[in-house]
This record gives C-alpha cells, sequence and structure tokens, in this order.
C-alpha cells in the first residue's frame, strides 16, 4: 500500500527542533524529512519533493532566506513556512515569498495550525 | 584642526574630521551580489504579496495582475498592524499604547533590476506621485499622526532585497525627530519670522559652498551639519510644509531634480548602499508657515557606535563642502 502521508521537508541547523518538530509533526499523521543546512535542504527539495517545508533562516552556509528563493524558483506552488528564533527578518521583503513566518516557540499549535492551513487541499 | 559644527535646526551637534578626510574611492563598496532566485515583487508573482491598495499602469479589467508600472501593496509581515484600536494606556509612569499603523511597501517599478539612478524621469514621477497618493488617502484615518515614507537601498542600509522599493509607515504619533525639527523650526520663526529652511535655500544658494544641484522648482545641498559623508537634502525652493502639497509640475521638476542628484551620488561612490526620509509635516496640520518639507539622502558609509548612541553627536570625515564639489563634478 502506498503511503499518502504528507511530507514535510524541515530544513534546520539544531538538532533539538528536528527532534521536536518530528515527534510533533508525525504524531499528527506527516511523514518528516530532515536537513541540517541549507544546500542539503535544497538537494532533498529536489530529490523528495516535499508537500511543504519548514525552513530556519539563521544557518550557517546557505541561509534559509536565500534557500526560500531558490525553492520558489524551482516550485512556486510548495508552500514553505519560514520558523525563525527572530523576528526582526520579517522585514526582510524577501522574506515575502515565504507562504508564512512563525517565530520559534516550544508551544507548536501554531505552527501546526500553519502546517495544516497550507496542506488543505493539496 | 577638526570642528564642532551645529545643525541650525534641532540644535544637533556633529565634528567634522576634516584631517580624516577621506576620498570618494575610500567609501566604494562592492556591488551586493545578487542571489538571485524567486522575487515576490516581480511581475508574475502578484499572489506572493497581499492585494495592492494602489497601482498604476494596468488595465481595470485585471485586478492584481502583472501588467502594471508600480504597485503598493501593504506589507506581508508589517511591523505595526492596521486593525484595532490604540488603547493609550499607562502601567505605572509608563506609557503605552497597541502597535496600530499601516506599513506599505512601494514597488517602483516592474523591472528588476531597475534603479533610482537609472530610472526615467517618468517612472521616477510615478514614484513621488505614489508616495503623494498614499499619504492623502492614509491621512483620512484620524488614529494617524505621521506618516513616514523612506527608502532603504543596499544590503548596509538594510534592503536586502534588490528589486527596487520604498516604504511608508502611517504612525499613531508624531516620531520624536519630526517633533524635534518642529520645534526648532517654531522656535526660529517666532524670533525671525521666518522659515529657516527657507532661510538655509537663501544662503545655499548665495554661497553655493554647499550647493549640488538645482532647478526651477528644487535644490539639493550638503547640509552645514551633516551625520554621514555625503549627507543630502532635497528642498523645495518655494515654502511648503506638506508634500502632497505638489501640484503635477512640481511632481516632474522634483523627479528630475532627484534623478540628477541620485546619479551624481552613483557617481561619486558606485554602489554605495544609502538610505532616503521624507521629512513633511504632521497630518492634522494645516499649512505650516514655520516648518519645510524635505528628502534627507543619507549615504551608508559611516557606523554608528558607542559614541553616537552615548552623545547624539556623529564623527563625519568629509566636510559638506568637499562633498559638494566632489557631487557637483559628478
Amino acid at each position: 500500500m502506498s503511503d499518502t502521508r504528507k511530507k514535510i521537508l524541515v530544513v534546520d541547523d539544531e538538532e533539538s527542533i528536528h527532534l521536536l518538530y518530528r515527534e510533533e509533526l508525525e504524531e499528527e499523521g506527516y511523514e518528516v524529512i530532515s536537513a541540517m543546512t541549507g544546500e542539503e535542504g535544497l538537494k532533498l527539495f529536489q530529490e523528495e519533493k516535499p508537500d511543504l517545508v519548514i525552513l530556519d533562516i539563521n544557518m550557517p552556509g546557505m541561509d534559509g532566506i536565500e534557500v526560500l528563493r531558490q525553492m520558489k524558483q524551482m516550485s512556486p506552488d510548495v508552500p514553505v513556512i519560514l520558523s525563525s528564533a527572530y523576528p526582526e527578518y520579517k522585514q526582510d521583503l524577501a522574506s515575502w515569498a515565504s507562504d508564512d513566518y512563525i517565530v520559534k516557540s516550544f508551544n507548536l499549535d501554531e505552527l501546526k495550525n500553519s502546517v495544516k492551513r497550507h496542506l488543505a487541499g493539496r | 584642526m577638526p570642528e564642532l559644527r551645529r545643525d541650525p535646526i534641532i540644535g544637533r551637534w556633529v565634528i567634522i574630521a576634516s584631517e580624516r578626510g577621506k576620498r570618494p574611492y575610500d567609501f566604494v563598496t562592492e556591488k551586493d551580489i545578487t542571489k538571485g532566485g524567486f522575487c515576490p515583487l516581480c511581475p508574475g508573482h502578484e499572489n506572493t504579496t497581499p492585494p495592492e491598495v494602489l497601482v498604476y499602469g494596468r488595465p481595470s479589467h485585471d485586478p492584481n495582475g502583472p501588467n502594471w508600472q508600480l504597485r503598493v501593496v501593504p506589507n506581508k509581515y508589517p511591523a505595526l498592524i492596521i486593525e484595532g484600536d490604540l488603547d493609550k494606556r499607562g502601567e505605572g509612569i509608563y506609557d503605552k499604547m497597541n502597535g496600530i499603523g499601516a506599513h506599505e511597501v512601494i514597488i517602483e517599478s516592474p523591472n528588476h533590476h531597475e534603479t533610482l539612478s537609472s530610472m526615467d524621469i517618468d517612472q521616477l514621477v510615478l514614484v513621488f506621485r505614489a508616495y503623494k497618493d498614499r499619504l492623502i488617502d492614509l491621512a483620512r484615518d484620524k488614529r494617524f499622526k505621521y506618516i513616514i515614507v523612506f527608502k532603504n537601498f543596499g544590503k548596509a542600509a538594510g534592503a536586502s532585497l534588490e528589486h527596487s522599493h520604498s516604504q511608508l509607515i502611517a504612525l499613531p504619533i508624531v516620531p520624536q525627530i519630526i517633533q524635534e525639527e518642529l520645534y526648532g523650526c517654531q522656535r526660529y520663526f517666532d524670533y525671525k519670522e521666518r522659515c529657516v529652511f527657507c532661510d538655509i535655500i537663501r544662503q545655499e544658494r548665495s554661497q553655493q559652498m554647499r550647493l549640488v544641484d538645482e532647478n526651477d522648482d528644487f535644490i539639493t545641498i550638503c547640509p552645514f551639519a551633516p551625520r554621514s559623508p555625503f549627507e543630502m537634502w532635497v528642498l523645495p525652493k518655494r515654502h511648503q510644509s506638506r508634500f502632497n502639497s505638489m501640484d503635477d509640475g512640481q511632481l516632474y521638476q522634483l523627479a528630475l531634480l532627484f534623478s540628477s542628484t541620485m546619479r551624481k551620488l552613483d557617481n561619486a561612490l558606485p554602489n554605495v548602499p544609502y538610505n532616503y526620509m521624507l521629512h513633511t509635516a504632521p497630518l492634522n496640520d494645516a499649512h505650516l508657515e514655520h516648518y519645510h518639507w524635505h528628502i534627507e539622502i543619507m549615504p551608508k558609509v559611516s557606523t554608528v557606535a558607542g559614541f553616537e548612541w552615548g552623545t547624539g553627536f556623529h564623527i563625519n570625515t568629509v566636510p559638506p563642502e568637499e562633498a559638494a564639489v566632489i557631487l557637483k563634478g559628478s
């Protein structure tokens, strides 16, 4: 039987975020794949064709804004949610390419609601 | 010897450290590397921005479609939000209110690579017309007391997206810096019964030392006490306190002079990051005899650090007289 679960790619350089997001999102019935860098995230984006991306901004190497612009250039219809500890990147108009911008919190309700909203009907 | 200079309007002091004088090539910056990829401001990507509040050049049957000359859209992730009441309140000695305001982005051109110094005059007229139209429209909202229009160009000046744009924020308060300007202008007017900016224009035209450019209606000068090397002010020659009082002829003349000024800046300091800010009278004030709208252009070539934060002083390594000569010849 084929897996019909929606696939979410999480790109973040913090291991603890991956553990937290994976646990919470898998509980919601999603398949979660992980990338620790922007470069790896772009590679998985092309290979795995996720239904949605949760993307950190402040990462070593290629930052999340640059990754976002590359992803949207390739597949503008795949929702990308920026997830950052810092709200100030909202002032960066390049962040407008994203479908949502969520400031990181240990309460994941806002993130999970956004995921659900952007996957509805896909 | 260094010189201390006092700004005649708000009384701010600057240090002109001319012995540390720098030449334009000291400020040459590498052009920001365009990272490329998806641009949310380009034609065809209108669905990534909030619905526009103003558009020029598009046929009316195609709302939010791709054929436009200029768009104004609310900021997707605004610093202040438009809905709600101010709910002004106190907490002991501290005052606060809800973060109500309008935060909009003026997408100045459909062309991703266009800059203000390369833009044709008719397009630049549209940019200034958009400022005027938005000022008039937002002034109807009585919660707002002031609208600041500004542009960040280049990463060091706060713009990471290269597509030409400026921004405006409508505020429920008159910012401190504008209040200081208004107070300084009023004090000067009470004493001399003349507008201080009109007197500055008269003196700069007579002395020519800090004059960069002029046409029939507008003048560009390096101010006497500039905070930044190559700081420039663009002012209407005839007294006018509100930007949105300009007629079509003035908008065109402003575009002509502004274009010339920005080309001079670009020639003198290629690719230099800059900010400009429009200072105009607060929304609720009628025509003010003592206040004069103007645009302040601040090249981002110096660093604000402990001394500047601690004192409000700025250290400027290029005297404005020298900057004006360089800019005028560029």
